[in-house]
This record gives C-alpha cells, sequence and structure tokens, in this order.
C-alpha cells in the first residue's frame, strides 16, 4: 500500500507546486494532508471491508497532464445520438465544449486560477470531513478542472443537459481527476444526464465528484451512467446539499469498469426537501462495484428513498452499504432504504449492509436488503403459459431493473436508462441482438 | 385427446400416483374428485410439465404423441392448459405484457405472426369484459394484489385468450363465492365445443352443477378407484370418500 500513497505524493508535490499561493493551492494542500492521514484504506476498514482495493493500490497512475482539446462528434455513444439536449463534452476531465441556453456554463480550471472567484466556496464545498474518504480528499488536493453549471432562479431548463465525461488514450494509466458542479438556483428546475465512457480497453484511475446544489423549491433529475473502460478503476463521489422543499432524483447505472465505488450522499437541508437516490449495478465476469449510500437528514420534515438493485454474474460482486444519519432535530423524517440483488450465477456475490443512526425521536425509517437468484416458481408460471425458458428468464430479468423508474418522470430519462439496461442484456448474451 | 396410460409418480422418494389410467376424448368434460392427498394436485402438475415430479412407469399421449419428454412451455405450445390452485404474483411483470408474449409464443410455435400490442390489447379487452373484469388489470403486475377469487378469475381470462386444446382446472372453485363460481364457469362453458376438452379436479361437488361433466372419475391413494357420470358426484357428496378408500 505505501508504493500507491509514495507515488502520489510525489505526484502531488510535482502538482501543488505549480501554482502560486492561493486560496486552491491552500486548500490542495490542506485537503491532501487529510487524505494522507486517511491512507489508503485496507480491508480492516469498516467501510472499506468488502472491497479489496490491493490491486489498484499497486498501481502507478500519473497525474493527467496531456492536452486533450478537441473531441470528435463521431465518438459520442450510438444511444446518445438522438437526443435533443445541450451537451457539455469534457475530454480526460476538461471542459473542450458546450451549448447552453438559459444556463451558464463554466470551466472550472479557469475559476480556479482566479484569485477573487465568487464561487469558491461553493468549489471547495462545505462538507464534514469526518464523511469523506480518502477518495473525497484526493479529489480536492488534485483540484485543477471540471465544470460549473450555474441555474439561476426561476428557471426551468426543457432539454436536458447531457454531460459527457470521455476518457481518450491521454488517460492511459493516469489519474483523471476532476470536478463537475451543478448550482440551481430558487425555484428552478433541470434534468441532467452523465455519461462516462472511455476508448478502448485503457487502464487509467477516474477520480470525479460531483456536486448538486439545490437552492430552496428547486427539482432535480439526474441519470448517471458509468461505462467506463473493463480495466478502469472509477471512483465517484455525488454530494448533493438540498435546500427547503427541493426534490432530488438521481439514478445511477453502473455498467464498464474494472472496480467501482460509487459514493451518494444528499443533505437534505432544509424543511420540506426530498430525495430519491435510485441505482442499478450491473456486473459481470470479475466486476466490483461497491456502493456507498448516505443519506443525511439535517432538517426536520424531509423524506428520503433509496432504491438500489444489483443484477450480478459470472464470478462479479457487489457492494450495497446504505447509512441514513438522521440528525437530531430532523423530526418526522420519513426515510427509507431497499437494496435488492438477483444473481444470475451460482458464482456471483454481494455483501449488503444497512447502517441506521438515529438521533431523533420522531421518525420513521425502514430498510430492508433481499439477495437471490430468479424465482423458479414465477419462471415455471410463464413457462406453463408458452414462453421459452429463455424469454421468461429475461422477462424477469428485465421487471427487476424497472423498479427504479418508477421514480423517474422525464420520458428521456426513461427512454435512456431502458435503452442501456437493455443494450447490456445484449452485451451479456442474455439475449440476441436483433 | 389424452391417454395417461398407467402412470407411477414420485417426488422426492414418495410415490404419489400409483398406477393411474384415464382417457379424455376431444368434446369431452372429465371430472376429478378425491379426498385431500390422493394426488388431484400431482397429476395436475404432472401434466402441466412440473420438473419437481419423476415419472417411474406409464406415459402420457397427448394427441397421439408422448409427451413426457416436453417442456412445460413445448405442452402449452401443443395447446395444453393448467388453471393453477394458487396462482402466483409475478411483481414487475404486467398482466398484459405477459399474455401477449405467452400468446404470441404460442402463435409462433404453429408458425403464426405475432399479434401487435393494439391487436392484443383488442382481443384482451373483450374478454375481460365478458368475464366481469376490471381493464386496468392489464396495467397491473400479474396477480399483484389480487384476492384469491380474482386470481382464479384471471387464470380462466387467460385460458380464454389462450385458446387451448385441452384445459386442466386444478380446484378452481375453491375459495369462491357463488357469483364468483358462476362467472368462472361461464368463461369456461363459453369455451366448450366437440374439439376442445376439459379436465376438471375439484374437491367439491357443487362446481358440477355448473360446469357440468361427461365422466366423473374418484382418484384415491394415486389411482382411479371408480368412474361413472355425473351422478357420482352427487353420490360422493352424499357419502363422502370412505367407502372408496381401503
Amino acid at each position: 500500500m505505501g508504493n500507491f500513497e509514495n507515488n502520489i505524493s510525489l505526484e502531488f508535490d510535482r502538482f501543488n507546486n505549480n501554482s502560486a499561493d492561493s486560496w486552491i493551492s491552500s486548500h490542495r494542500a490542506d485537503t491532501f494532508g487529510k487524505f494522507k492521514s486517511l491512507g489508503v484504506p485496507k480491508l480492516t476498514d469498516e467501510d472499506w471491508r468488502f472491497t479489496n482495493l490491493a490491486d489498484f493500490s499497486s498501481k502507478s497512475y500519473s497525474l493527467n497532464n496531456k492536452a486533450s482539446d478537441i473531441f470528435d462528434k463521431r465518438l459520442i455513444p450510438e444511444i446518445l445520438k438522438d437526443i435533443d439536449g445541450h451537451f457539455i463534452i469534457l475530454v480526460n476531465g476538461k471542459l473542450v465544449e458546450y451549448s447552453s441556453d438559459n444556463f451558464q456554463v463554466h470551466d472550472l480550471s479557469k475559476m480556479l486560477q482566479e484569485n477573487e472567484c465568487s464561487f469558491k466556496n461553493l468549489i471547495k464545498g462545505s462538507f464534514s470531513d469526518k464523511n469523506q474518504d480518502f477518495s473525497f480528499f484526493l479529489n480536492s488536493a488534485f483540484l485543477d478542472r471540471g465544470c460549473f453549471i450555474e441555474i439561476d432562479s426561476s428557471i426551468n431548463v426543457e432539454k436536458p443537459i447531457v454531460i459527457l465525461n470521455f476518457f481518450d488514450s491521454n488517460a492511459e494509466m493516469s489519474l483523471v481527476n476532476h470536478r463537475n458542479i451543478i448550482s440551481i438556483s430558487t425555484s428552478s428546475s433541470v434534468k441532467i444526464i452523465e455519461y462516462s465512457f472511455a476508448v478502448n480497453d485503457i487502464d487509467y484511475f477516474s477520480n470525479k465528484s460531483t456536486f448538486f446544489y439545490l437552492n430552496d423549491n428547486s427539482k432535480v433529475e439526474h441519470l448517471s451512467i458509468d461505462d467506463g473502460s473493463k480495466n478502469s478503476n472509477i471512483f465517484s463521489n455525488i454530494k448533493i446539499m438540498q435546500g427547503r422543499d427541493s426534490n432530488f432524483t438521481t439514478d445511477t447505472i453502473l455498467i464498464g469498469g474494472k472496480l467501482f465505488r460509487n459514493n451518494v450522499h444528499p443533505i437534505l437541508n432544509g424543511e420540506g426537501s426530498n430525495s430519491n437516490v435510485l441505482g442499478l449495478y450491473l456486473s459481470k465476469d470479475s466486476q466490483l462495484m461497491d456502493n456507498y449510500m448516505f443519506v443525511e437528514h439535517a432538517k426536520a420534515h424531509c423524506d428520503s428513498r433509496q432504491l438500489y438493485k444489483g443484477l450480478l454474474n459470472d464470478y462479479s460482486k457487489g457492494v450495497f452499504h446504505g447509512r441514513i444519519l438522521v440528525h437530531n432535530e430532523a423530526q418526522k423524517t420519513d426515510a427509507k432504504q431497499t437494496n435488492r440483488n438477483l444473481l444470475l450465477s451460482n458464482t456471483a456475490q454481494v455483501d449488503t449492509k444497512p447502517q441506521l443512526e438515529i438521533y431523533a425521536d420522531d421518525v420513521k425509517c425502514t430498510h430492508g436488503a433481499t439477495t437471490g437468484q430468479i424465482d423458479k416458481e414465477a419462471l415455471y408460471y410463464l413457462r406453463a403459459r408458452g414462453i421459452n425458458e429463455d424469454l421468461a428468464r429475461i422477462m424477469m430479468i428485465r421487471s427487476f431493473t424497472e423498479e427504479v423508474l418508477e421514480f423517474i418522470s422525464d420520458d428521456i430519462l426513461l427512454g435512456l436508462h431502458k435503452k442501456v439496461v437493455e443494450r447490456w442484456f445484449v452485451e451479456s448474451n442474455l439475449i440476441s441482438g436483433d | 385427446m389424452l391417454e395417461i396410460v398407467n402412470l407411477h409418480a414420485k417426488i422426492e422418494d414418495k410415490e404419489i400416483l400409483k398406477g393411474l389410467t384415464l382417457k379424455i376424448d376431444k368434446g369431452e368434460v372429465h371430472s376429478i374428485m378425491g379426498p385431500n392427498g390422493s394426488g388431484k394436485s400431482t397429476l395436475a402438475s404432472i401434466l402441466a410439465g412440473k420438473e419437481d415430479y419423476e415419472i417411474t412407469e406409464g406415459d402420457i399421449i397427448f394427441n397421439g404423441e408422448s409427451i413426457l419428454e416436453m417442456s412445460p412451455e413445448e405442452r402449452a405450445q401443443e395447446g395444453v392448459f393448467l388453471a393453477f390452485q394458487y396462482p402466483i404474483e409475478i411483481p414487475g411483470v404486467s398482466n398484459s405484457y405477459f399474455l401477449r408474449e405467452a400468446l404470441n409464443s404460442i402463435r409462433k410455435s404453429k408458425g403464426k405472426a405475432p399479434l401487435k400490442p393494439v391487436e392484443f390489447i383488442k382481443i384482451a379487452k373483450e374478454k375481460i369484459k365478458d368475464l366481469k373484469m376490471n381493464e386496468s388489470l392489464l396495467n397491473r403486475s400479474l396477480n399483484e394484489g389480487f384476492s384469491g377469487g380474482e386470481k382464479k378469475r384471471n387464470e380462466i381470462l387467460q385460458m380464454s385468450i389462450l385458446d387451448p386444446m385441452m384445459a386442466i382446472l386444478d380446484e378452481t372453485d375453491s375459495g369462491l363465492d357463488i357469483d364468483a363460481l358462476q362467472i368462472v364457469a361461464d368463461g369456461v362453458n363459453a369455451l366448450k365445443n366437440d374439439e376442445k376438452s376439459f379436465l376438471v379436479i375439484t374437491h367439491y361437488q357443487r362446481l358440477l352443477n355448473y360446469i357440468v361433466p361427461d365422466y366423473v372419475h374418484v382418484l384415491v391413494a394415486g389411482r382411479i378407484v371408480k368412474s361413472g357420470d355425473k351422478s357420482l358426484a352427487l353420490e360422493l357428496e352424499s357419502k363422502g370418500y370412505s367407502w372408496l378408500e381401503g
């Protein structure tokens, strides 16, 4: 493990010495120090006990600094081509091009160079250290790129914003570290699709954070599709700060990557707010998909719903850690957490762990998890009606993945979610591609 | 149409059917009655192709062909339909999606083109109306939230849409009140013709006032011990089964 920390320390020294004494360089130094005191987690760390990082931390990733300023539009995945939306394209984390409408898009790398940046606090984020892991501190320590999307108040962005996080060949064996920030002002609404993908099967360490700031009475629907290269290590921290009466729905679909650590952390920080944390982790071969949900109820009268479903094939492994923290002033909290796993092979496995920390006395908090294989009785019933076994299986698997759709209202997001899942079925040879 | 010849079957080393022989011709309605544990549901499951049972002796011949090696879906495609005693719920799979796929799978096996969703919905709605059920069931998950009686009626709805050659009703009347029973019986009777056959497995004589059988058989300890016409059912109702047991 020392290998990774030594290597990354060298990279950091080289990196932060380039920047003059500024608000961001001191923030970087500060957070790098926090990373060092934590180090890379071991299996004895409670929040990482199901995820072995030995292989990941044996690699020497260098900081990505080769410029990739152009993006060939022909690389846009087929599945996104028909979407009528505002495309924001980042290559190796750097903003390369974008289209906007009634909202503003800023290049984070430029903002970080401004000494008097008015968005300093939003960029740094004010999240309590004790709830952050090494990937998040590293993300702050190496922060030099990304995009900042600003939506003013009472604005409804009609077409979805489509953020493409693309990793080109320059990302090979590198740490690609970026942060996307979306700030939605009072009574505004937006739909955001994020699609992460790479060229070929390159090995890279993607360390991305996404900050959502939802001001009072705002509404966001977010669909994130992570289809990285099969040799990549992907760490993602999604943090959401929600104001009064805000509504946030996020649906993450994990598909391509050797190792995933997917941290989602909504903070219900205003009365009457509501958070839906949905996810589908589709794993095969020997992928490992580790999902860490942390729903924080900081104020009263807020609702949250977590619905994470795993579909695991071959020798793959899934982890679901569902943590709910209800602060003592968060009375009348209504929090529900559900994790369901469908094992498609005898060798796939999943670990699921709920963690409820409740400090208020008038709350409703439920959690449940199931893991199993396709229900044989149900399969028999479908077959007894004439449906061939393969079709019966896929009907059951498909319906398993569609439960999360009940929480999404936008047609484009719904359609894309279904198409992505069907594409995975074909790629996994669960159905023929015709 | 259906010939069961000296059928012996067991599940996990327990022999349940011990030499069952039965012949059902086209257009006939047969009823099987018997005490609990006699093997009635086992017979129904075996006919539908449930893989938990082992056939140790005998044969089942449907339309001249042995179906012992056929999978459940092949049997359904050949025209066998089992209305389950305890239909299960399948959350997430809607009634309409399920039925359309079933109907199209059967059509495909006969070389017919699949029905488009619109065409299917039209047919489904007609049948739903005939069975006095609510159209909204089409969008609901299969049997989810249905009462026992609704589930049984849903089995008959499926039967009327899939239009089998041979329908086996496994205690379809159990737990139904008179009104539901009438509707179920009407649904079954509407399908009766010279080409189709029915095997009505029942514990109670009452159903047979509504679905009148041509033949009644009594199944005791895995074998048919007596056969007769519909009057046999009335005899059983007044005398019970003990005179036939042992």
